[in-house]
């Protein structure tokens, strides 16, 4: 069984077909790109994944179970963690902060406890610090951690981002544009951290503009054009496919 | 161990205030002493309204409805139903929060200006029916011969009483406020409010804390107006003005938006400042506007951000 299997399924706006009948299906521990010239509907799919839109029709399944429609942050609960396009951290937390953010709901939820700092919430909070800590090394923010997430450096935040989506462990990763817009010495460290948390065995979903990372890390590439699947292959093959070179140059 | 010291002695200091104003200015004690009860329930009005407006930054108007929906309850329970207080109390509380969490429900399906816009017409509409169901709440005669509050065979019928009553309202108060914004519920707060997209990724639902801030903040305010019914003795439908939510917005933007100390700050500063003015009666309304100019242009974050930057100086 699939980790995430998309089936059929179609995004419109206002008479814009912007996903059109597409099928994806990711094994558990694959590396899988989504490519596509600007407008093919890329990141309108990651949004129907992950809750932030309803789509049209088709289905979302998560370990085989049907989550179409189901509300952002109940997909985030499920272990489906995300970074989004344009750099989006908490910029008055803390860079600490912003990462124990993303694991609390994963830990406990109770309104009252967390009132009265219950010992079991202090103790789970103890154990987030050190998790978050961790992480923050790993991505070389580890000096910053207590600076303000808003005073960090535009590819920092995209670090930053990346570490905090990885803080409840989730099963799948979704990472939408991670090296754009990023300095060379920060795209090669950001495939670094990628290619590491393909080693730990987790499942990545990527879209990238940057045929670089894509060709060097992914194992299997996915074309999308015009809101539909044009072509899903090796990178090699992808590559040399006549309908994507026509797509990005034209004919 | 030196803020333990300092909050030793500033708790000290206020529960004495009214025997340090019936020695410092004997002739004014009556009067000083209303000032300080009114600034005290304004302080804990004035959190309640910061935890929705400051921490999960939806700019709720219809706080009034809420501090009078709980002095109503309270008001008709104790005058037509001889409730004691130690009921009628409870009973503001719950009616104002069970409110709060009918009308939030429909209220944050709207958002930004017409979350205001809705919230605002809810406020209206709850001072229209309290001017004109004459039945049930008396209407513009207003409900009178409120009984002072009796807690077993303790009576708060003196202004002192008052005083430390509304001491420890705006304690509890404060206590509930840093409890609720900061740690794990602050963060899950704050991250709604700064980024609502973000939150849902983080698996924090933002309806689920914007509620959760409306529904206690209602709820207090429904407290306030218990304590508030029961320290004048009398409410009539202009308690539920519109221009209460406007004061309370100068409170908290002035004093500090979502900070403890900047929102007490300001209820302290904009409760006595109007009345310190009384001596310039003529011109009064002109120093208090031209205060009020001065600070939102020479300090934006209010006078919070002012104490911030000289103590770090």
């Amino acid at each position: 069984m699939a980790l995430l299997e998309v089936r059929g399924l179609t995004k419109r706006f206002l008479g814009i077909t912007a996903v059109d009948a597409v099928d994806v299906s990711i094994e558990a521990g694959e590396l899988v790109s989504l490519i596509g010239p600007n407008g093919s509907g890329k990141t309108t799919l990651f949004n129907c994944v992950t809750g932030y839109m309803a789509p049209d029709t088709g289905r979302v399944l998560f370990h085989g179970r049907d989550v179409t429609g189901v509300a952002a942050h109940r997909i985030a609960r499920l272990g489906v963690g995300r970074t989004f396009q344009l750099v989006s951290v908490f910029p008055r937390l803390s860079a600490l902060e912003n990462l124990l953010t993303f694991l609390q709901q994963h830990q406990e939820e109770s309104v009252l406890a967390r009132l009265v700092r219950a010992p079991r919430v202090r103790r789970y909070e103890a154990a987030a610090v050190e998790r978050a800590r961790m992480l923050l090394d790993s991505v070389g923010l580890g000096a910053r951690a207590d600076a303000p997430a808003g005073s960090l450096s535009y590819g920092q935040r995209k670090l930053l981002a990346f570490a905090a989506a990885l803080m409840p462990d989730p099963g799948l990763v979704l990472l939408d544009e991670p090296a754009a817009a990023v300095n060379p010495t920060m795209i090669n460290q950001m495939k670094e951290q990628i290619l590491g948390l393909h080693g730990q065995g987790k499942t990545v979903l990527l879209v990238e503009h940057n045929m670089d990372v894509v060709m060097d890390i992914s194992e299997r590439v996915i074309v999308l054009d015009h809101g539909q699947k044009i072509a899903e292959g090796s990178p090699e093959a992808v590559r040399r496919d006549p309908k994507v070179i026509e797509a990005y140059f034209g004919r | 161990m030196m803020r333990a010291l300092r909050f030793t002695i500033a708790t000290a200091f206020l529960i004495a205030v009214p025997w340090i104003v019936a020695a410092t200015v004997p002739g004014q004690q009556r009067y000083v002493l209303h000032v300080l009860i009114f600034t005290a329930l304004y302080g804990a009005l004035a959190l309640s309204y910061d935890l929705v407006v400051g921490h999960v930054g939806s700019l709720s108007l219809a706080h009034p409805a809420f501090f009078g929906i709980g002095a109503y309850t309270a008001a008709l329970l104790a005058t037509e139903a001889r409730w004691p207080f130690a009921a009628a109390l409870p009973a503001g509380i719950a009616m104002a929060g069970l409110v709060a969490l009918a009308v939030g429900v429909p209220m944050f399906r709207l958002t930004e200006h017409s979350f205001a816009m809705g919230t605002l017409g809810f406020a209206l509409v709850a001072q229209i029916v309290a001017t004109n169901w004459v039945d049930f709440t008396r209407g513009p005669l207003c409900v009178t011969g409120i009984p002072k509050p009796q807690l077993g065979s303790l009576r708060i019928a003196t202004l002192p009483g008052f005083y430390w009553t509304g001491l420890a309202a705006v304690g509890l108060v404060g206590l509930l406020y840093h409890g609720l914004t900061t740690f794990r519920l602050g963060r899950a707060f704050h991250a709604v409010r700064d980024n609502e997209t973000l939150a849902s990724a983080a698996s924090i639902d933002p309806l689920k804390y914007r509620m959760l801030a409306f529904v206690i903040g209602g709820a207090v305010a429904g407290g306030v107006g218990t304590l508030y019914v029961s320290y004048v003795g009398v409410l009539c439908p202009g308690e539920l003005a519109v221009s209460l939510s406007v004061n309370l917005l100068v409170m908290l933007f002035l004093g500090g938006v979502g900070s403890l100390r900047g929102v007490l700050v300001g209820s302290v500063a904009f409760t006595a400042l109007p009345e310190i003015l009384r001596m310039a009666p003529t011109w009064r309304m002109v120093i208090y506007g031209l205060l009020l100019l001065i600070i939102v242009i020479r300090a934006p974050d209010g006078l919070e951000g002012v104490i911030r930057r000289r103590s770090r100086a």
